[in-house]
């Protein structure tokens, strides 16, 4: 346990004293701020089926495509490249300290992106006080949002580490990534598509693409629905891609 | 370690190891010891199998056959236990470029166990034993060669281990690099077992206390310098500064030991052949001065290791197809 704190505190001092993570938070803001804005522009000219949160969460796959690739592809794979993983595996802390110090450090700087975010709505609302629609900054949507982004991020994070675990190429890591994530989040719509009402004993695919449609989980946790299966696939998921990254940094060559 | 008990078992002792990548054998049925506080040369040339059977002590390579022990651990039934006891600095000395020295050292520290209020006064002693306190806030990607080395030994003496592995240490040093890394590694002397991986024969000499030389994955000859030249090397010639030529020398050797055989060595130079513990070694300068012989300078000629090595390799090239 010793181990896993020394390296969670050196990860994360070490993300956020390299610019690359700062530049990655202001872009992350940048463009939320800038959705935000867009959104509630939109909504004080008439009535929107959705709330300026809202529609900033709707847009959660385009950080999770571009910006988390960024954060998880030096975790392991700069490491492997610069052969400090072996040097990192010499001493008391073990495979799974490892994994689990570099998941949980972008883990948490993920979470930290979106959890800043919130500040924006916060502070939109109290600099128009009174006159504010309180829908600018709806608690549940805020928090649901925000319990979305870090129980999907559990299994977003882990396909990140498993992806950068057996390569020595960071930028090799950020593509798997991205193409890893790119599929969960567009297998759902997909499977959903497909024409299989002629189709004989296809109901597990239709259940599969159910399961797997990220905007659904979104909603419902932004309505206070929290469904098992969701749960399951995130963190049953997670468990798995870092387990299997356990295994490819534990094994000797 | 104080206890005799603990003095009988070597630091580090190598049984059989062999590692094999498909057809070939890297490292083939090696086998010896390290004493505790002694400092071992591991030699050999490149592709010999010296960073195989480093990384092999070190947990990071399974062993085809054979077994290793650090204090009497196995490092294969417990690597874990076998690694609280051992620190490797591997040949290129990998090290995070975007982190500076102290706080590496102190990570480093922390995750070798080392208890957390001794964090600091274990790293400030390995910035004062590798000469680096007025590093300890820079940059390791902005540390010259010679001090990312002195990095990579203080990260290994951190943890204050019993057994410390060290490849190609002083490779890619200048010569003061390599004389203020050679005055480390005596420093160590007494202090903890090393074994130092080196292709770099003079080097070696100067700072081990014994030397293993491995060709091709074999171990082909162990022991103290001094008793490799004994044993694998024709006794050393003595190097005659003179005018007087081979004959004259020759003659006046002669008469002191029959054995004694003189030839001509360069301008101005005669070598003598000698047994091994003949009287004419200390007698030929005053016989030569009292038969008239003009002498200049007169000097055994030292073997350097190169030689021991290369007489070893030659004897367990003759001895393989017999094996």
């Amino acid at each position: 346990m010793r181990a896993f704190r020394t390296l969670l505190a050196h990860e994360l001092r070490t993300m956020w004293l390299g610019w690359t993570t700062w530049a990655a938070w202001s872009l992350f803001l940048g463009l939320q701020a800038f959705v935000f804005w867009y959104a509630a522009l939109a909504c004080s000219r008439g009535p929107m089926p959705w709330t300026p949160v809202e529609a900033v969460f709707r847009w959660f796959p385009l950080p999770l495509l571009t910006l988390l690739p960024l954060l998880t592809m030096r975790a392991l794979a700069e490491e492997r490249r610069s052969g400090t993983l072996g040097a990192l595996l010499s001493t008391q802390a073990g495979p799974g300290a490892v994994v689990m110090a570099k998941a949980a450090a972008v883990w948490l700087t993920w979470v930290g992106f979106w959890a800043s975010f919130a500040a924006l709505p916060l502070l939109a609302a109290a600099t128009l006080g009174a006159s504010a629609d309180p829908r600018l900054a709806d608690p549940l949507a805020i928090g649901g949002g925000l319990a979305f982004v870090a129980v999907s991020g559990t299994l977003h994070v882990a396909i990140g580490i498993l992806c950068g675990s057996r390569t020595r190429s960071p930028s090799l890591a950020a593509l798997l990534t991205f193409v890893c994530l790119l599929g969960l989040t567009v297998s759902g719509g997909l499977l959903d598509a497909l024409p299989t009402d002629g189709w004989g004993g296809v109901d597990w695919l239709r259940s599969a693409a159910a399961h797997l449609r990220n905007l659904a989980h979104l909603d419902d946790f932004a309505s206070g629905v929290v469904d098992t299966a969701p749960l399951a696939l995130y963190l049953g998921g997670a468990a798995i891609c870092l387990g299997v990254a356990f295994r490819n940094v534990e094994e000797p060559d | 370690m104080g206890d005799a008990a603990s003095q009988t078992v070597p630091a580090l002792e190598v049984r059989g190891l062999t590692r094999r990548y498909g057809k070939l054998t890297a490292v083939d049925a090696v086998s010896f010891a390290v004493a505790p506080g002694e400092i071992v040369g591991f030699l050999g040339p490149n592709g010999a199998g010296k960073s195989t059977t480093l990384r092999i002590l070190a947990g990071r390579l399974l062993a085809t056959e054979g077994s290793a022990f650090v204090g009497g651990v196995s490092v294969a039934a417990e690597p874990a236990a076998a690694r609280r006891r051992l620190a490797h600095m591997p040949e290129n000395n990998p090290l995070p470029e975007d982190t500076r020295v102290r706080e590496y050292l102190e990570l480093r520290a922390r995750l070798k166990g080392v208890d957390e209020e001794r964090v600091g006064l274990r790293v400030d002693q390995v910035l004062h034993d590798c000469d680096l306190r007025e590093r300890a806030g820079s940059l390791i990607g902005h540390l010259s060669k010679g001090y990312r080395q002195r990095v990579g030994i203080a990260d290994a003496l951190v943890a204050e281990p019993e057994v410390v592995l060290l490849d190609e240490p002083t490779i890619g040093l200048d010569p003061h690099q390599v004389l203020g890394i050679r005055d480390l590694l005596r420093r160590l002397r007494g202090k903890l077992a090393v074994l130092i991986s080196s292709h770099i024969l003079s080097e070696v000499e100067q700072v081990c206390d014994r030397v293993v030389i491995i060709h091709r994955g074999k171990l082909v000859a162990q022991g103290r310098p001094d008793d490799l030249r004994r044993e694998l090397l024709p006794p050393p010639a003595l190097a005659v500064g003179t005018d007087a030529g081979a004959a004259a020398v020759g003659a006046v050797a002669a008469r002191l030991d029959p054995a004694a055989r003189a030839s001509e060595d360069g301008p101005g130079r005669v070598r003598v052949e000698l047994p091994r513990g003949s009287p004419a070694r200390e007698r030929l300068l005053g016989a030569l001065a009292e038969a008239g012989v003009p002498v200049r300078s007169l000097s055994e000629e030292a073997a350097g290791l190169e030689a021991v090595f290369l007489a070893a390799t030659r004897r367990e090239a003759r001895e393989a197809p017999a094996a």
